[in-house]
């Protein structure tokens, strides 16, 4: 019996070397899965309000804390974004024109209280809630509607800056009033244009201030974190405190004793919470010549202790050296539910493999033979 | 070797790969799982000794004022004797219930004490230590829970396969057992 006809076997035999090695991508994929469900539904839930030092989990409401990323596609405010652009090429293959993945420090809140989250080495666990194509008769997805500002933007804005909000105006001054002096990309508006008859395809993940998440990792006093300012941040190449040649300068600094505590002694004005947008907490030390500044009210003032102003002592959570930080979309059991679909996918790439494989087999046999 | 035999030795070693896999992830999740139970109870220990230390205080602070009111005060004194941090779990669940009983009987009488209420040490010591009969409340749900997912676990497949070779075995819930309540270990002891 002929099962492979003799001018058709080439195209199966890529075919059946293309499941084969699709079918082991998803098996690992579905492992990989496997072992976040697992984490996920191995652990408790903990209350916020007696939570103990060590591996957590929670599940809660996101907040903002200082500051919010605005998206690369939908320019949406966001405490995490993965944006991505691929242009599809002539030869059935695809190009990256754009791939993003940034996050920022902010809060997880449940009915007993809220805790601080320091996202740096998390690994995200969020599903696409963006994704579509360009055409040549359609043109750009409806949706799309591309940062043109900052990449960081106030997590609570003042008066003015939320009237230019409004009227549109950090736009048209090319971001000036949402800038957080953070910095950020500005990718370029025609990055994210077509062109010609190549189809784009985009894709953005993301979790917005409301967001119901599940968090797992470690709980530990905020005085431990190695670098608070790095840990609030997670760009993908900001060297942090455990970087070896920064670990090397601290130590050299500390060493010769130029490396200060206090952030009041370090920083001076700027340790005040509120200095740095004109509403300092406390007086601050000005130059008799300097204009004075108004102190924040009293509920400002908590409100920027409670935001800039993290005791040493208080819980936080981060990644720890020998477990990440894990943050995944919706409730534990949703997010749980969504690692086993990606095992059982992973399962049947398995079935898929070992079918290739047969197929790949007689195509060979048939070779040999003829 | 023929393409026959290299096909069935992909196969073997594909589902080999799975079923590995599963076995190894298995024996992790539930030695982790062991360990978190392990975890949660010392969480549930440090609180219990919190309260153990904080009773003293409160009692003597109210002494004074309580004088017709000695048996609340021995109950506390009594249930406070009796913590053990050697016995088993259902004798520590049963002792810290009768703990926290008696606790809220003398916080029911000094409600009937204006003076009391009014000292300021005496609200202190009765919002801490409520505060961390909440904590015990807390952790205590958090390791029974952690106690339900190991026990599912283990009786499971495919841990269920495993438990009889690695001697996996159900653990105590926190919870006093019917006969602990029926009577609790409070005798007086010397601490």
């Amino acid at each position: 019996m002929t099962i492979v006809d003799g001018s058709d076997a080439p195209q199966v035999a890529v075919f059946a070397g293309g499941g084969l090695v699709a079918g082991l991508v998803l098996l690992v994929r579905g492992f990989s899965g496997y072992r976040m469900a697992i984490r996920i539904s191995d652990t408790s839930t903990s209350r916020i309000a007696s939570i103990a030092a060590g591996e957590v989990r929670v599940t809660g409401i996101v907040e903002p804390a200082e500051v919010l990323l605005v998206s690369s596609l939908q320019s949406v405010p966001c405490v995490y974004f993965r944006a991505a652009i691929r242009e599809s090429r002539a030869d059935d293959g695809d190009d990256a024109v754009l791939a993003e993945e940034h996050a920022v420090g902010f809060r997880i809140r449940d009915e007993s209280g809220e805790l601080r989250i320091f996202p740096r080495r998390a690994r995200w666990d969020v599903p696409l809630r963006f994704d579509d194509r360009s055409s040549a008769l359609d043109g750009e997805p409806a949706g799309l509607r591309p940062r043109t500002g900052s990449l960081h933007t106030l997590a609570d804005p003042d008066r003015e800056t939320q009237v230019a909000q409004l009227l549109g105006l950090d736009r048209a001054s090319g971001g000036a009033p949402f800038t957080s002096g953070l910095g950020g990309t500005l990718p370029g508006v025609g990055l994210f244009h077509g062109t010609g008859s190549r189809q784009r395809r985009y894709s953005e993940a993301r979790v917005e201030p409301g967001d119901t998440i599940t968090v797992i990792g470690r709980a530990l006093p905020f005085g431990d974190l190695s670098d608070p300012t790095e840990a609030d941040l997670d760009d993908g190449e900001v060297l942090g405190a455990d970087d070896p040649e920064v670990a090397a300068s601290i130590a050299h600094a500390r060493a010769a004793g130029t490396l200060l505590d206090d952030p009041d002694e370090a920083w001076g004005n700027a340790a005040i919470p509120g200095f740095g947008i004109g509403r300092p907490t406390r007086a601050p030390e000005l130059d008799p010549a300097a204009r004075p500044l108004d102190l924040a009210a009293a509920s400002e003032a908590e409100r920027f202790e409670r935001t800039f102003d993290i005791a040493p002592e208080q819980l936080v959570l981060a990644s720890a050296a020998d477990a990440r930080l894990l943050v995944a979309f919706g409730t534990p059991e949703a997010a749980a539910g969504r690692n086993e679909t990606t095992f059982l996918i992973g399962l049947l790439g398995a079935v898929l493999a070992i079918g290739s494989a047969i197929a790949l087999a007689f195509v060979v046999a048939a070779g040999i033979q003829a | 070797m023929t393409t026959d035999v290299l096909v069935a030795v992909f196969a073997v070693a594909v589902v080999g790969l799975i079923v590995g896999f599963l076995v190894l992830e298995t024996y992790n999740a539930v030695v982790a799982l062991a360990l978190r139970i392990d975890k949660a109870w010392a969480n549930i220990d440090v609180a219990l000794k919190q309260r153990h230390d904080m009773l003293p205080a409160l009692v003597s602070a109210v002494r004074g004022v309580m004088q017709f009111e000695q048996d609340v005060l021995t109950d506390v004194a009594r249930a406070r004797a009796a913590y053990s941090p050697t016995e088993p779990i259902p004798t520590q669940a049963a002792v810290s219930e009768a703990t926290s009983s008696a606790i809220r009987s003398l916080f029911a009488v000094v409600e009937q004490y204006p003076e009391l209420k009014s000292q300021r040490n005496v609200l202190d010591l009765q919002d801490e230590i409520e505060r961390i009969e909440s904590v015990i409340a807390d952790r205590r749900e958090l390791y029974n829970d952690q106690v339900y997912r190991h026990n599912t676990r283990i009786a499971q497949v495919p841990a269920l396969f495993l438990a009889p070779i690695f001697r996996w075995q159900a653990r105590d819930f926190f919870e006093a057992r019917p006969e602990e309540h029926a009577r609790p270990d409070t005798e007086l002891r010397s601490t």
